[in-house]
């Protein structure tokens, strides 16, 4: 009944195999576009001078304020399409978070990372037979 | 589940006694775990509603997180919160003194009627009460997206954990603000708190020694005290230890009271002895009394009240001061000691001399031009 948890992604990892199909995500990125009618809208994000994008399906937050150019919040599933290397994140929670500190958001998410990646790496060494949990 | 606990990798370890539980600080604090801890914990055999990670006992929680859940019914908010690391059910009761408040809005719109002027028609309570109700009542009220803060009790219910908040309110957090340093803060939380596992203190409670030593450490500190407030207070200059024996017999008295059937092996007045003879120790360590002559006889001196030795002192600065080298910067202490060991008394100490010197300044007979220098006035 209730959904599975969302880890945070960052937006470049969104759109490689580092997620898998199905998967709950957290992600966010500025709203670059937005098209109403088709309830698609475009997230994107700066990556060491290479621009990403995300595609959002927003058909279960609307209607929503739209502030093109602002900082968005996405939680969603993401569903990979064949073909164009289309991902698309299907969104059940968007919110506007102009004004964010990015590269604090950056450290955070790399510290809880960091955590249990080393409490993975603890387990695993004094229960080596055990499956981790994150696969 | 249980291959993957976190919380107890040593499945064999035992849990700390219950009437432990209370010395561990976690246990009394709302504390703050991932979600994913508290799904996955294990419930204690000795009393159900209390689950352990790590060998530290909670039943209490704090979480912060999305709503991604929601469901309504009359009497209560059922939120699914997913914080990034597992998803778990909150029972969130309503209040109901907000069943009885009628329409919402029209509290607001009354509120609003005001002077034309900006000044307010006097302070209406009653409005202003209405409206700080309808404040709390909107803060529980949240649809998915939104960020939650739940404090509550852990329950396992139909084999499902949920949270039953004790309280729960809508975080406005426009910038993310609030979720960035919850990320930043659990990490370290875990390591200061969680993860270091819980001391009991029954090993220190353990054996007479250990207590006993705790214990004789308080009375020597009430000796030392006990004993400074006499000397000053009669403003004695010399004394023998059997004359401030008697001084220690009230807390020897009062302790064996208290203490253990054991302690009593040890008569009375060997404990006085003992006493006295630490209590004497660390007075002259500290340089408040001192042995002029070490002979059979055991005199001491207290050093703030020995006119002699302060005479001495002056003797020496005055007279070196007249000396072209120590004319301008004064003496050192060590020059000082030395001049006393050879005119005054041979065992004097360093911390005798700096708590003589610290009195005369005090007492404005000598000034210290520098930390450890000293001229006569």
């Amino acid at each position: 009944m209730l959904p599975l948890p969302a880890a945070f992604y960052f937006p470049w990892e969104i759109n490689i195999d580092l997620v898998k199909d199905g998967a709950s995500v957290r992600t966010f990125g500025r709203l670059t576009s937005y098209v109403p009618e088709e309830s698609k809208a475009v997230l994107s994000c700066q990556q060491s001078s290479a621009q990403c994008h995300v595609s959002v399906q927003t058909s279960l937050v609307e209607p929503f304020q739209p502030i093109l150019g602002a900082q968005y919040f996405v939680l969603g599933e993401i569903e990979k399409t064949d073909g164009l290397g289309g991902v698309t994140l299907h969104a059940r929670a968007l919110t506007c978070v102009d004004g964010v500190d990015l590269a604090l958001m950056q450290q955070a998410i790399v510290e809880q990372r960091r955590f249990f990646e080393e409490r993975e790496k603890l387990m695993n060494v004094q229960a080596p037979r055990c499956e981790s949990p994150h696969t | 589940m249980a291959l993957n606990d976190p919380g107890g990798a040593d499945a064999d370890a035992e849990e700390p006694p219950s009437m432990l539980w209370g010395l561990d600080p976690v246990f009394s604090a709302y504390s703050r775990l991932y979600i994913t801890d508290i799904l996955q914990m294990k419930e204690s055999r000795q009393v159900p509603g209390v689950y352990f990670y790590k060998n530290h006992p909670f039943f209490q929680v704090d979480v912060l997180g999305t709503v991604v859940y929601k469901r309504e019914r009359e009497d209560f908010y059922c939120y699914g919160v997913d914080d990034s690391t597992g998803v778990i059910n909150c029972l969130c009761w309503k209040d109901e003194k907000w069943r009885d408040q009628g329409e919402p809005t029209k509290c607001t719109s009354s509120t609003l009627r005001r002077d034309p002027s900006g000044s307010s028609r006097g302070f209406n309570i009653e409005d202003e009460l209405k409206r700080l109700k309808e404040a709390e009542r909107q803060s529980t009220e949240l649809e998915i997206g939104d960020l939650l803060r739940i404090r509550g009790t852990v329950k396992t219910s139909r084999d499902a954990r949920e949270i039953k908040a004790t309280c729960f309110y809508k975080v406005s957090d426009p910038v993310m603000a609030v979720q960035i340093s919850h990320m930043l803060e659990m990490p370290r939380l875990y390591r200061k708190c969680y993860d270091e596992p819980f001391q009991m203190p029954s090993d220190d409670l353990g054996g007479t020694e250990a207590g006993g030593s705790s214990h004789f450490h308080y009375l020597l500190s009430r000796s030392v005290l006990t004993l400074k407030e006499f000397l000053l207070e009669k403003e004695v200059a010399r004394f023998r230890p059997y004359d401030v024996e008697f001084l220690l017999h009230p807390l020897i008295q009062t302790s064996s009271a208290e203490q253990e059937s054991d302690q009593h092996r040890t008569s009375l007045a060997t404990q006085i002895r003992k006493l006295l003879k630490e209590t004497l120790s660390v007075l002259q360590d500290e340089g408040q009394i001192f042995r002029k002559m070490r002979t059979q006889d055991e005199v001491y001196n207290v050093t703030e009240q020995d006119k002699d030795l302060h005479t001495a002192i002056k003797d020496i600065l005055r007279e070196d001061t007249k000396r072209e080298k120590y004319a301008e910067k004064g003496c050192h202490v060590l020059h000082i000691l030395s001049s006393m060991r050879q005119r005054y008394s041979q065992n004097l100490s360093r911390e005798v001399l700096e708590v003589a010197l610290t009195f005369l300044e005090c007492k404005s007979d000598i000034i210290s031009t520098t930390e450890a220098h000293y001229i006569v006035l």
